[in-house]
């Protein structure tokens, strides 16, 4: 492997320069500090391809996370799980299930050197636009939406493993372009085309704008980090909220006609939810209620009341069952864990070795908090309702074994960093 | 990627040198600043999320608490009850409530996977129902779980349908096996895996069909006894009858099934069964009941459209009761109604209209004038038609009560068996001539001879003799103007058209005396009656025998109950000895009332009902049999027979004749005179007397 072994000396001499720079932004003190010798011996190590170190505070912060969820799930799908399979355990163990076999997953491509993903990333965007218009003939309808496709006795949701695709070809598409072409109006908007492409056919195909947004939302996040300009993020951003305002201005006025879809009465209900609690208020209006009354250390593991009511309960209002069962402690707990994570992600980023590590972990970042954003935001009706799942803990296959890869990838990343 | 070493060294000044050649590009500290941005921002964004959940607690906590406390409904379903069983004396079924199902449709479930949808609807199709509308309604309420497309499906046709499905699933399934077992087969012995279609599931896709328990009440004998039973259209609110009178006795208690989370807040569910009503043994006999309904219909429709269109009779009704109990073994009265379709409005065609006050005119109502009717005037026509004649309308009984007044003079003692009378066609009283029914008079006639002739210039002596104060002390004794108590719905109050003696004009008492101008109920006559005959017992009148719980156990017995002695058994068997010589006597008026092979007591009864004059007249026969040892009282009313001549007893008499000749055999009561060839011919008609039976007899 010369060519790991190239670049690792490469990172030895530019970390020494650092060092005595004094100038990086994340050095960590124990590398910092780290005799050259120890320096010498761990790239060796590194060049053997398998090496005993592993970011193991990140993979403690992920375990954790996924046992808190799945405890959580079995928690609040036990009563469904009942009610419609005569089994509490039922969504714990399908669950339990993507988890071994994300963990696998992501074992797999932790130690996968990513630099090769390089060259996937363009039949993995194929890949995806391919799944995604397979849903038009063989897609399952569930709920009314037509988002699943069926592998055997799996279903998978396309637009889960385009989020992934999404991310390591953007990712190459920023590398590629760089950072002086990214400041033209071109180079900007290019690495958003494949996302603007998935997200677009999400929107059209499979009616989920939450998907879409989310997507469009990664692509943005990592040309944030790339792109070397705030002022037209800033202007991006009061055009956003000008716009958002305009358009929720316009849906309150025109709201006694009923052509506003079911967006449009989203907004209806965000604003004003107890107009709507018999019909499109109810989910919101019910969460809330499960929020409210969970106090501060809440009613107990197991014991919400809520959880028979809120629909959804199990999958994207999971996050108002645990402030129910584990009160503001709690909510406060989980949140203070996925900003650990993202932490150590950050970490993890600011310490790759290049550019398209770096760019694939910013990406993972914005998913992931991107999606537990807005997901709170949802079930606190901050935001209008819009179906986005808790990262590892709302009950989902596809979700958590393509978020399980992402964050494969990210200790890939890290294991290969300088850190 | 040329420029790629120009723009490194942009961004790395010197540092540039020591990337070789192509390298990847370097994560900026630029952007690792941007990075730190992002992150703040997110930080940001949980915070700003913290302090929202906070802002709900703090704001929203305790009214959001009580609203899920107030939200937990415990899901909470009624049971139904069987309402009790009515059975006559001998267990014939009169009223029973029959377990059928309603059919629910379940949208949400039939919707889950597409193919449920169209087995499911053809299997609606199969229970009545239909399809289109059922689809229509499963797609426009797709969340709807609970909607009950059918009431009161037969027990049968859900059994054939579940037995149906049931089978249908099995083999499905086992096609399913085969196929797999097919397969499995040629995997094994490596043979080429044979291709078939899967197996076409149409019963295992049966969903979102279900079915909840109902009872519907059911009348076996539909128009049998209908004014005694009274009817009810679901499982309470029983109307008329003893449906109405037992209703609370009838009606179980609702049983439920609730679920209610508990500690762990596992969903449980408790079911309370319901408890079944209690049953009625009536002491009426359905056979009884059956042949005095025969010849009552018989007589209407002899008579039917005869002077007029309309009924036979205004009304026609019989009683028979049981003389040592009081127990009532038949109470008909017709025109009838069927149990089960009660609100049919033919029934009331022939009927006499009814004026504001729902009194009966002499117009009567045709069949096209009875469908015809307002809501309002359907509803006061059907309640006369439901109302049980025999205790809820009164009347003149005219010399049915005859043998009351004589009772009253011989108990009291102002009357002596051997006292005389001399009628001469009519008599004085006061300053009114009153006629009696033969205008050329009677001649002299003792006590006997009064009532077998039917004089009523005797029994207005009679009664001058006894006097207001006894006169109406004994039509207190008789319970004339009281309630029975029977235990019926609608029985008629008569308080009102009683003299009391300060009130009792001459003229009154002299009419009083033969049954004209006071009202009776015809309970109130032949339970009065009864006493009479049966040495002075007035027995409660009544029609339930014993109650019994749903299991069959007797819960509450009617026994026998004397209220009041009425008379001393000596007046009683002089009232027995003067009714059988007016049924036997050579001037009976009751004699064609005697049965073939039997000896009978009786009094017949002819009034004029008001207006006087109108030649509209209530004909009856009150009566016991047998003559030596009495079993029964029988009471047969006509009122206004549809005839030009009404006033003739001479009918009440065949009617009752009639009956009693097969009520009499049917009770066991064996014969005791001798039969005339014409006799033996109506009886071997009939089925009761067979003469080759006593062929051998005659041998020996």
């Amino acid at each position: 492997m010369p060519v790991l072994a190239k670049d690792s000396s490469d990172n030895k001499k530019l970390n020494k320069r650092r060092g005595r720079a004094g100038g990086h932004f994340f050095s960590s003190d124990s590398a910092e500090g780290l005799p050259a010798g120890r320096d010498r011996n761990y790239a060796k190590s590194r060049e053997k391809g398998l090496q005993a170190y592993g970011d193991y505070s990140l993979v403690l912060i992920v375990l954790f996370l996924l046992a808190f969820g799945l405890v959580l799930l079995y928690s609040t799908s036990s009563y469904i799980g009942i009610v419609e399979y005569g089994d509490s355990a039922y969504y714990l163990k399908r669950q339990l299930f993507f988890t071994c076999l994300g963990l696998g997953l992501m074992a797999g491509i932790a130690f996968f050197p990513y630099r090769y993903w390089k060259y996937l990333s363009i039949p993995a965007f194929l890949g995806a636009i391919g799944l995604i218009v397979m849903i038009i003939p063989y897609g399952r309808e569930v709920n009314g939406a037509k988002r699943w496709l069926d592998i055997g006795p799996m279903s998978l949701q396309p637009s889960e493993a385009a989020k992934v695709a999404v991310i390591i070809f953007t990712a190459l598409l920023i590398e590629i372009i760089g950072r002086r072409r990214l400041q033209k109006a071109w180079g900007f908007l290019l690495p958003m085309v494949p996302a603007g492409v998935i997200s677009v056919m999400l929107w059209r195909i499979t009616n989920n704008m939450s998907s879409a947004l989310v997507i469009l939302a990664i692509a943005f996040g990592m040309l944030f980090v790339a792109c070397p300009d705030y002022k037209r993020f800033v202007a991006l951003a009061i055009l956003g909220v000008a716009g958002s305002a305009a358009l929720i201005t316009y849906i309150v006025r025109s709201a006694d006609q009923a052509d506003l879809g079911f967006r449009g009465g989203r907004v209806l209900v965000w604003l004003d939810p107890q107009a709507y609690a018999g019909d499109t208020g109810y989910q919101t209006l019910q969460a809330l209620y499960a929020i409210g009354s969970g106090g501060i250390f809440g009613k107990g593991l197991g014991q919400s009341m809520q959880k028979a009511v809120v629909p959804e309960a199990q999958n994207d209002m999971i996050f108002s069952i645990i402030c129910e069962e584990l009160g503001l402690f709690g909510a406060i707990a989980i949140m203070v864990l996925f900003v650990i994570l993202i932490w150590r992600f950050i970490l993890v980023a600011g310490n790759a070795k290049d550019l398209y590590g770096a760019l694939i972990v910013t990406g993972v970042i914005t998913h992931i908090a991107v999606q537990a954003i807005l997901n709170i935001a949802v079930v606190t009706n901050t935001v209008p309702n819009t179906g986005v799942t808790l990262p590892f803990i709302s009950y989902g296959g596809s979700s958590l074994f393509f978020l399980l890869a992402e964050i494969g990838m990210v200790m890939c990343v890290g294991r290969t960093s300088s850190l | 990627m040329k420029n790629d070493k120009g723009e490194g060294r942009l961004q790395t000044g010197s540092a540039a040198r020591h990337r070789i050649r192509r390298g990847p590009r370097r994560f900026t500290i630029s952007m690792q600043k941007r990075l730190m941005v992002l992150f703040i921002l997110i930080l940001a964004a949980f915070v700003f999320l913290g302090f929202r959940l906070f802002m709900i607690q703090r704001d929203n906590g305790r009214s959001y608490t009580m609203q899920v406390l107030s939200q937990q409904a415990y899901d909470n379903k009624t049971l139904p009850y069987k309402r009790g069983r009515i059975t006559d004396a001998k267990g014939t079924v009169l009223a029973d409530s029959q377990l059928v199902y309603n059919v629910i449709i379940d949208a949400k479930q039939m919707l889950e996977k597409p193919e449920y949808l169209e087995p499911s609807l053809d299997a609606a199709e199969r229970l009545g129902l239909d399809k289109e509308e059922i689809r229509t309604y499963v797609t426009d309420h797709p969340g709807s779980q609970y909607y009950i497309a059918r009431k009161n499906l037969p027990y049968q046709e859900k059994r054939n349908f579940d037995m149906e499905v049931a089978e249908g699933i099995e083999k499905e399934e086992a096609a399913q096996r085969e196929q797999e077992a097919a397969v499995k087969k040629a995997e094994e012995e490596g043979a080429e895996i044979p291709k078939t279609d899967p197996v076409e599931l149409v019963y295992s896709n049966i969903k979102g069909i279900w079915f909840e328990d109902n009872y519907i009440r059911t009348y076996p004998c539909n128009t049998l006894a209908a004014d005694v039973i009274g009817f009810t259209a679901g499982n309470s609110d029983g109307a008329y009858g003893v449906e109405e009178y037992y209703d609370d006795v009838l009606r179980g208690v609702e049983g439920r099934t609730y679920g209610y989370l508990d500690e762990s807040l596992n969903m449980e569910q408790t079911t309370i069964q319901p408890s079944d009503g209690n049953n009625l043994v009536l002491t009426i006999d359905a056979n009884i009941q059956s042949i005095c309904e025969k010849y009552l219909k018989e007589f209407n429709e002899e008579y039917k459209d005869n002077k007029h269109k309309g009924n036979g009779t205004n009304n026609a009704a019989c009683i028979i009761m049981d003389i040592d109990s009081g127990g009532i073994l038949a109470m008909a009265s017709e025109p009838g109604f069927d149990l089960n379709d009660p609100f049919n409005i033919d029934a009331v065609a022939g009927m006499p209209k009814l004026d504001e006050e729902d009194t009966p005119t002499s117009s009567y109502l045709t069949l096209a004038e009875a469908r015809n009717l307002s809501d309002a005037d359907k509803t006061r026509y059907l309640r006369t038609l439901w109302n049980n004649f025999c205790v809820g309308n009164h009347f003149e009984p005219g010399s049915t009560a005859k043998p009351f007044t004589t009772a009253a003079g011989l108990e009291s003692g102002t009357l002596k068996r051997e006292d005389t009378f001399l009628c001469t066609g009519q008599l004085l009283v006061g300053d009114t001539w009153i006629k009696c029914a033969h205008l050329e008079g009677d001649g002299i006639l003792d006590v006997a001879g009064a009532i077998e002739r039917s004089c009523n210039v005797a029994l207005m002596q009679e009664a001058a003799k006894i006097g207001n104060e006894t006169f109406c002390k004994f039509q207190n004794i008789y319970n004339f103007g009281l309630r029975t108590n029977v235990d019926l719905a609608g029985e008629a109050r008569t308080d009102g058209y009683l003299y009391t003696a300060d009130a009792m004009s001459e003229v009154d008492l002299a009419s009083n005396s033969f049954g004209q101008n006071f009202e009776v109920t015809m309970i109130q006559m032949i339970t009065g009656f009864n006493s009479l005959i049966n040495g002075g017992n007035y027995y409660q009148p009544h029609v339930v025998d014993r109650i019994t719980s749903a299991g069959g156990s007797t819960v509450q017995s009617n026994a026998p109950r004397v209220l009041k002695k009425t008379v001393s058994e000596e007046t009683s068997s002089m009232i027995r000895q003067y009714c059988i010589q007016a049924v036997e006597g050579d001037h009976g008026t009751g004699k064609l009332a005697r049965p073939a092979g039997y000896r009978i007591g009786g009094k017949t009864g002819t009034a004029e009902t008001l207006p006087r004059g109108n030649g509209q007249y209530v004909v009856s026969f009150l009566g016991f049999a047998p003559a030596e040892d009495p079993q029964i009282c029988i009471y047969v009313v006509l009122d206004r027979i549809n005839k030009k001549k009404q006033d003739e007893a001479g009918r009440a008499c065949q009617v009752t004749r009639k009956i009693l000749t097969e009520v009499l055999p049917y009770m066991n009561i064996y014969m005791t005179e001798p039969v005339s060839d014409e006799e033996k011919l109506e009886l071997e008609e009939l089925g009761l007397y067979d003469t080759n039976e006593r062929v051998p007899e005659d041998e020996e």
